[in-house]
């Protein structure tokens, strides 16, 4: 278990994260999401014992460390990672080479991650021979190499197209299924998060916070749609329409803010009109009213306070939630 | 300009005679420098390291010391030295006032500020994230100051034929220190400013040829190990 603990970090005086806990625990799939500066890279070069902390410790397994032995357990891939000096296959021996292992097992993991990641072909070349996708995919080899307890992401697929962003997932889930190893992952794409939620978290000014999971369904989808790409999909007891090419396991979530809210089912062309009655009204930020209504599953929607007077929505009264195939985010 | 003309065949044909007094200078020249630039570097280089990637109470101070150090007139250097070698110093006891050795350790003093400080900006110019992933990799204190170095090593070699450029060249030091003594302590640059002031204005061109020729073969040398690597 790889924890921070009471830590107050700060750069020239400002605090930059604030945490009293925040964990990963082995095996685990953590995620971390954030706007850029919000301290995502910060938190993880923590995690990864390269900063130490102003005030607070990192611990592992219970322990306070620090220092190159515990750093031996924990791999930190950084949002644009840089190659070592020599070949590719040098910098995938790298971490290999100083934990003393022996030259038959170091070209057996070598071999075999270069394979996983799809970099074969790259292992003879040099860093500036390769293209930023490319780096990106050494990069997690190199890390995954050394087989480490805990792997820390930032911004994982951020250079790396579609394709090589799904070969990257890929043999992350192939190591996760093949051993324990836990990831803490930061990214500023709730997609990316979910793809290994089992705790997303919010990080914003130094501060985390857990993510309320609003309007996010795991459903499967069909492998054929209605018409092109719109798709109906069961959730709970409603079909949400959703326009997606993607098939299988999958989450759509839909924004609150992207919800329109009335008493009556509007002559619309939105796909997705659901009646129901409000199961809640919250006023999270001054001017905005949060309304929880039970439409056969429970949906979050965000209106003015002036548009929640105007409808009189009361607790228990009628309702109507309106969005279009469109403003349903699948990933 | 007959006179320079004069200067420049009698420097050539000292050179191609092969002037025993002439090479003997430049030898003396050669293993003083060397010897004072692996020390200086020995000891400078590291302590660049440590002033650029470790943070410790002082550090600032302790560039702009360095910094400063870097315009240490040379004979000053030459008169501090010779303080502590002098009979009555407290190094005295040494006996190497007017011996090559003195040169030498003046020499060390003088580049070792250049090696300390060209260094520490040389490890500052390394992308912070080369000395990150080898951490992360695991690698510990000595092989991460080592993968720092081999991705400044244009840098660092640039060190080294900085610090030996100015190791052969000073001669405020040397000149105190050394005493100029033929056959024993008379370096190209003491040997020079003696010879002009004599009029020999022939022998002292030679030398400052030789002296140029040095500090080209020196980074020669260092461009050709440069060259070796690749990226």
């Amino acid at each position: 278990m790889l924890e921070l603990v009471g830590v107050r970090h700060r750069y020239d005086g400002r605090v930059v994260l604030d945490i009293e806990r925040f964990a990963v625990p082995p095996g685990a799939g953590v995620a971390i999401v954030g706007p850029n500066g919000s301290g995502k890279s910060t938190l993880l070069r923590l995690l990864a014992l390269l900063e130490r902390p102003t005030q607070g410790e990192v611990r592992l397994d219970g322990v306070a460390v620090a220092g190159a032995a515990a750093r031996r357990r924990i791999t930190l891939v950084e949002q644009r990672p840089v190659l070592l000096r020599g070949t590719i296959r040098e910098n995938l021996e790298f971490g290999l080479q100083v934990r003393g292992i022996r030259r038959t097992e170091v070209n057996r993991r070598v071999e075999n991650v270069a394979a996983r990641l799809g970099i074969t072909a790259l292992l003879r070349r040099r860093r500036h021979e390769l293209s930023d996708g490319e780096v990106q995919r050494v990069a997690v080899a190199r890390a995954l190499a050394v087989e480490p307890d805990v792997l820390l992401l930032d911004e994982p697929a951020s250079s790396a197209d579609r394709a090589a962003a799904q070969t990257l997932y890929r043999a992350l889930a192939e190591e996760r299924a093949r051993r324990p190893l836990a990831v803490c992952l930061a990214s500023h794409q709730l997609e990316d998060a979910y793809r290994w939620a089992d705790d997303v978290r919010a990080l914003a000014e130094g501060r985390l916070s857990p993510v309320t999971p609003e309007n996010l369904f795991r459903v499967e989808l069909p492998a054929t749609g209605s018409g092109g790409d719109l798709k109906h999909v069961c959730v709970g007891t409603i079909e949400i329409a959703a326009t997606t090419d993607k098939t299988g396991p999958a989450i759509l979530a839909v924004a609150p803010t992207d919800i329109f809210v009335s008493r009556e089912p509007l002559a619309s062309s939105a796909r997705n009109v659901f009646t129901g009655r409000v199961t809640r009204l919250t006023h999270q930020r001054p001017g905005t009213v949060q309304v929880t209504a039970d439409v056969g599953v429970e949906l979050v929607a965000v209106v003015t306070e002036e548009a929640a007077r105007d409808l009189g929505l009361t607790p228990g009264g009628p309702v109507v939630f309106s969005f279009k195939a469109s403003a349903v985010r699948v990933f | 300009m007959d006179f320079l003309g004069e200067g420049l065949r009698r420097a050539v044909a000292l050179l191609l005679s092969g002037d025993v007094e002439v090479y003997g200078i430049a030898l003396l020249t050669l293993k003083i420098g060397l010897i004072a630039t692996v020390f200086a570097c020995g000891l400078g280089i590291p302590v660049g390291f440590v002033l650029a990637t470790r943070p410790f109470w002082g550090r600032r101070a302790a560039l702009t010391v360095v910094n400063t150090a870097l315009a240490f007139p040379t004979v000053v250097v030459g008169l501090l030295l010779y303080g502590l070698l002098s009979r009555r110093g407290p190094l005295g006891g040494v006996e190497w006032l007017y011996t090559w050795q003195a040169i030498a350790v003046g020499d060390v003093v003088l580049a070792f500020p250049i090696a300390a400080a060209l260094a520490a900006a040389a490890v500052q110019g390394v992308d912070p994230r080369i000395r990150r992933t080898a951490e992360t990799l695991g690698a510990g204190r000595w092989l991460t100051a080592w993968t720092v170095a081999r991705e400044a090593r244009f840098a660092l070699a640039a060190v080294i034929t900085t610090a030996f450029g100015h190791v052969v060249a000073e001669i405020g030091s040397a000149m105190t220190v050394g005493g100029n003594i033929r056959g024993q302590t008379r370096t190209l640059t003491t040997a020079v400013a003696l010879y002009t002031s004599q009029g020999d204005f022939g022998l002292a061109l030679a030398l400052g040829l030789i002296l140029l020729l040095l500090a080209l073969l020196v980074n020669v040398a260092l461009q050709a190990l440069q060259g070796r690597g690749h990226a």
